[in-house]
C-alpha cells in the first residue's frame, strides 16, 4: 500500500526545532513591533521638526510664556478663577488686565456652563419627546415625530444661527420687554430670571445651616445607606424652608430699566440662543435613543403591567422608564459628549466659549499652536470627565440591577 | 364616515382624560402655529428674494458665465448617484414620477425656462444611470471604474476657474462627496489597525480614533487649516483642499468605528473556515471578512454621509462660502435686510429635504439588507 508511505506527518519536527521556530516567530513579531514604534516616533519627530521650521520661518518661538502676559482684550461675559486671596479660588469678572491664562479659564468656564445646563434640559426635553413619540395621543405622537425628524435632518449650525438671528434678536428691546409672570424678562438684550440671593452673614448659624444642606444634598445623591435618600430629601426641603424663613436666602427679581436690567440672573442673547439650539438639537437625538430603548423592551412588560391593572401613566413611569434609563445611559453619555463638543459652534454667533477665546488669544499673540495644545487637552478632559461620570452612574444604577 | 371619524378620534385623541386634556391643549396650539406659519408664508413673506439670489445660494461666487461647469458636475454626480441607487433598488414607475416632479415644481415656482430644462436633463441622466444598473448586471461591474472616472471628471470640470471660487450648496455637496469617499479607505485601515496583532498598531489607531471622537469638528478643521501652511510650506494648498483634509481626518475616525462594529458582526467561524482552507491573513481579511462587514455597515455609513453633509456649513470657520454663508451674504445686502425669515426658512427646508431623502434611503437600505440576510 502506498498509504503507509504518505501517512507520516510531513512536518513532524523535533522539540528543539519547534522551540527554535517559536523563538524565530517571537523575534519576528518583536522586531516588527519595534519597527512600527520607531516609524511612528520618526513621523511624530518629523512633524514636530516641520512645524518648528515652519514657525521659525515666520519668526515665532514655541513657548507657553504668553499665558502669563496680560490679555489686553475684553470677554463679553463670564467669570474667571482668582487665586489671590485665600486658599479657595473665587470667581471674578474677567477684565482686560488679567492674563491670557485667565482668559482661557473664562472660556472653559463658559463652555462648561452651557454644556451642563444643556445636558440637564436636553435630558428632560428629550425624554418627554421620546415618550411623546409612543403616546396614545395621535397629535402628540405625530408632532413629536416631526420635531425630531426636522431637527435631526438639518444642520445644527443653521439651527443655531436661526435661533440667534431669527428668534432671540427679534425679541422686543428691553425698554418694552415682555415681563412674564414670575419676573421673567424676555428681551433682545437677553433673558432675565429671578435668582436666589444669599443674605446670610458669616455667623455660626448660617455656616452650620449651609453645611448641613450640602451634607444632605451629598447624602441624597450618593445614598450611602438604604432609605437615606428619603430622609436627606426631607432634610433638604426643611433646611431650604428654614433659609427662607430666617431671611438668609431671598428671591431677587430682575428689574428692567430703559437700557439695562438689574438684579436676578441674566442670560446674554448669545448664551440664550446657543442653549436653545443645543437643547432642542440634543433633545431630538435623546428622544430617538429613548424611543429605541422603549421599543426594544420586551412586549411582555407592557402586557404584564396591563394585566395587573396599572394605568398607562403608571406603566410608563414605574415599569418602562426605570428599565429604559438603565439601558440608555451609555448612549446618553455619547450624546452628552457630542453635546459638549457642539458648544464650540458658539463662535458662529459670538459666544465667548473656549474656542472663541482661543481664536482671540491666537490672533493677539500669534501663539496658535500652543493654544491648540491647551484647547485640545481641555476638550479631551471634558469628554473624559463626562464619560467617567456617566459610567459611574451606569455602574451605580446597574450594580443592584437584575439581569437584563 | 362621520361615525368613523368619531370612533377614530375617540381612540386616538380622547382615549383617556389625560389624553383629552393633552389634545385640547396641543391641537389648538399646533393649529395656530401652522396657521400663522402658512399665513406668513402665503401672504406676508416676500419670496422673490430666493429666485433672485438662487445662483449665489447654489454656487456661491462661482462666475456666472462658468455655470455650465457646475451643471456638468451636477450631471455627472446625478448619473453616478442613479447608478448607485440602481444597484440596490430596482427602477420603478413611481421613481420616474418623482424624478419628473422636480423640474415641474421648479417650472411652477418660477425662474425662467432655463433652470427647469437643465434640471430635466440632470434628472434624465440620473434615471439613465438608475435604469442601466437596475436592468443590466454588467453595468454594475463597471460601476467602480466609472465612479472613479466620474469623480476625476467632476474635479477636472470644476477646477479651471479656480478652486477658491467654489461655493454655495455645490461646495457642500462636493465636500461631502470627497470626505465620504476618502474617509472610507482610511477608516477601514484604522478599523483593522484597531484589532491588529501588534499592540503598538492597536495603541496608535485607538488613540487616533478616540482623540478625534472627543474633539469638536470645527476645531479639527480650523487647526488643519492653520497647520497645513506651516507643515507644507510653499505648497500653497487652497482653503477648500485644507477643509477637505480636515473633514477627512475627522470623519475617518467615525467611519473606523462603524466598520469596526461591522467587523465584530462577522462570525468567527468565517475566519476559522478560511484559515483552515489555508488562506493568508491578508486574503482572509480582504475577501472573507471585509465584504461581509461592509455589507452590515452600509446603512450607518449612509447615515454618516448625512452627518458630513449636515456638518458642511462649519467650513465658514476657514472663510469658505458654503450654503449658509451664501444665505448670510444675501442678507448682508441692505436691500434684503428684512428677509431674514425667508432666507433661513429656505436654507432649513432645503437641508431638511435633502436630509430626509438620505435618511429615507438609509432606512430602506437597512430593511433591504435585513431582508437579504434572513
Amino acid at each position: 500500500m502506498t498509504i503507509s508511505e504518505t501517512n507520516r506527518a510531513p512536518r513532524a519536527v523535533g522539540r528543539d526545532q519547534q522551540q527554535a521556530r517559536r523563538f524565530r516567530n517571537r523575534l519576528r513579531h518583536d522586531s516588527a513591533q519595534v519597527a512600527i514604534v520607531a516609524v511612528a516616533l520618526a513621523l511624530v519627530a518629523l512633524l514636530a521638526y516641520a512645524v518648528k521650521e515652519g514657525l521659525a520661518q515666520k519668526g515665532i518661538k514655541f513657548s507657553f510664556a504668553f499665558l502669563a502676559n496680560a490679555a489686553g482684550f475684553e470677554i463679553s461675559e463670564g467669570k474667571t478663577l482668582s487665586f489671590i486671596d485665600g486658599f479657595l479660588p473665587s470667581f471674578e469678572t474677567f477684565t482686560s488686565d488679567r492674563s491670557n491664562g485667565a482668559a482661557f479659564v473664562t472660556g472653559m468656564l463658559n463652555t462648561v456652563k452651557v454644556a451642563v445646563l444643556a445636558i440637564i434640559f436636553s435630558t428632560i426635553l428629550g425624554t418627554l419627546l421620546g415618550v411623546g413619540r409612543l403616546s396614545t395621543n395621535w397629535v402628540v405622537r405625530t408632532l413629536s415625530f416631526w420635531i425630531v425628524e426636522f431637527v435631526r435632518n438639518t444642520p445644527l449650525l443653521i439651527q443655531l444661527v436661526f435661533w440667534y438671528f431669527a428668534v432671540v434678536l427679534q425679541f422686543p428691546p428691553l425698554a418694552s420687554a415682555a415681563k412674564l409672570y414670575g419676573g421673567l424678562i424676555v428681551s433682545q438684550q437677553g433673558l432675565y430670571l429671578p435668582a436666589l440671593s444669599w443674605e446670610g452673614d458669616g455667623s455660626a448659624v448660617s455656616i452650620g445651616l449651609a453645611t448641613a444642606t450640602w451634607v444632605a444634598v451629598a447624602g441624597a445623591i450618593l445614598d450611602p445607606v438604604k432609605g437615606m435618600r428619603r430622609a436627606c430629601t426631607v432634610a433638604i426641603v426643611i433646611l431650604i424652608g428654614l433659609f427662607f424663613a430666617t431671611g438668609r436666602i431671598s428671591i431677587d427679581y430682575p428689574v428692567a430699566t430703559r437700557f439695562q436690567a438689574s438684579g436676578g440672573t441674566g442670560l446674554s442673547p448669545e448664551m440664550a440662543a446657543l442653549l436653545l439650539a443645543i437643547v432642542v438639537n440634543s433633545a431630538s437625538y435623546i428622544a430617538e435613543i429613548v424611543r429605541g430603548a422603549i421599543d426594544a423592551l420586551p412586549k411582555g412588560q407592557w402586557e404584564a403591567a396591563g394585566s395587573l391593572g396599572l394605568s398607562r401613566r403608571n406603566t410608563v413611569n414605574d415599569i418602562i422608564l426605570p428599565q429604559v434609563f438603565r439601558v440608555v445611559l451609555p448612549s446618553f453619555g455619547n450624546q452628552y459628549i457630542s453635546l459638549a463638543k457642539n458648544t464650540a459652534l458658539g463662535i458662529a454667533i459670538g459666544y465667548p466659549d473656549l474656542f472663541n477665546v482661543y481664536g482671540t488669544v491666537a490672533n493677539q499673540t500669534g501663539h496658535s499652536l500652543e493654544g491648540i495644545v491647551i484647547v485640545m487637552i481641555s476638550y479631551l478632559m471634558l469628554s473624559w470627565i463626562i464619560s467617567a461620570i456617566v459610567s459611574w452612574a451606569d455602574r451605580r444604577l446597574n450594580q443592584k440591577g437584575a439581569s437584563r | 364616515m362621520i361615525a368613523y371619524a368619531f370612533k377614530w378620534s375617540r381612540h386616538n385623541l380622547f382615549a383617556k382624560p389625560f389624553d383629552a386634556v393633552l389634545s385640547i391643549v396641543v391641537i389648538p396650539g399646533t393649529l395656530w402655529l401652522v396657521y400663522s406659519a402658512l399665513h406668513w408664508a402665503l401672504t406676508a413673506a416676500q419670496w422673490d428674494v430666493i429666485p433672485q439670489s438662487m445662483r449665489v445660494l447654489m454656487i456661491g461666487i462661482f462666475p456666472a458665465d462658468q455655470a455650465w461647469r457646475a451643471w456638468t458636475a451636477v450631471g455627472i454626480i446625478g448619473g453616478l448617484l442613479g447608478a448607485g441607487l440602481g444597484c440596490v433598488f430596482g427602477f420603478r414607475k413611481h421613481h420616474a414620477l418623482f424624478l419628473a416632479l422636480v423640474p415641474v415644481v421648479l417650472l411652477i415656482v418660477g425662474g425662467g425656462w432655463q433652470v427647469p430644462a437643465l434640471t430635466t436633463l440632470v434628472m434624465a441622466i440620473l434615471a439613465c444611470g438608475w435604469v442601466l444598473t437596475s436592468y443590466l448586471p454588467l453595468a454594475r461591474h463597471v460601476l467602480l471604474p466609472a465612479a472613479v472616472t466620474g469623480f476625476i471628471a467632476v474635479f477636472a470640470v470644476m477646477a479651471p476657474p479656480g478652486v477658491g471660487l467654489w461655493g454655495g450648496l455645490l461646495l457642500s455637496v462636493l465636500l461631502t462627496l470627497v470626505t465620504a469617499v476618502l474617509s472610507l479607505p482610511i477608516g477601514i485601515l484604522l478599523a483593522f489597525g484597531r484589532r491588529s496583532r501588534f499592540s503598538s498598531v492597536r495603541l496608535i489607531c485607538t488613540g487616533y480614533i478616540e482623540t478625534m471622537r472627543s474633539l469638536p469638528l470645527i476645531l479639527v478643521v480650523y487647526w488643519i487649516w492653520i497647520l497645513m501652511p506651516v507643515l507644507a510650506t510653499g505648497w500653497g494648498l487652497a482653503d477648500v483642499a485644507r477643509g477637505m483634509i480636515g473633514f477627512t481626518i475627522f470623519y475617518s475616525a467615525y467611519v473606523a468605528e462603524y466598520v469596526r462594529s461591522g467587523l465584530q458582526a462577522v462570525p468567527k467561524g468565517q475566519t476559522e473556515a478560511a484559515r483552515s482552507l489555508g488562506m493568508s491573513e491578508f486574503d482572509i481579511n480582504r475577501s472573507i471578512v471585509l465584504p461581509q462587514a461592509l455589507r452590515v455597515v452600509v446603512p450607518p455609513l449612509v447615515g454618516n454621509v448625512l452627518d458630513i453633509f449636515n456638518a458642511a456649513p462649519l467650513v465658514f470657520i476657514i472663510g469658505l462660502t458654503d450654503f449658509l454663508r451664501a444665505g448670510q451674504m444675501i442678507l448682508a445686502n441692505p436691500q434684503n435686510g428684512d428677509r431674514t425669515y425667508e432666507v433661513y426658512s429656505f436654507l432649513l427646508l432645503s437641508y431638511f429635504l435633502v436630509g430626509s431623502m438620505i435618511t429615507y434611503a438609509a432606512r430602506k437600505l437597512e430593511a433591504h439588507m435585513a431582508a437579504g440576510s434572513r
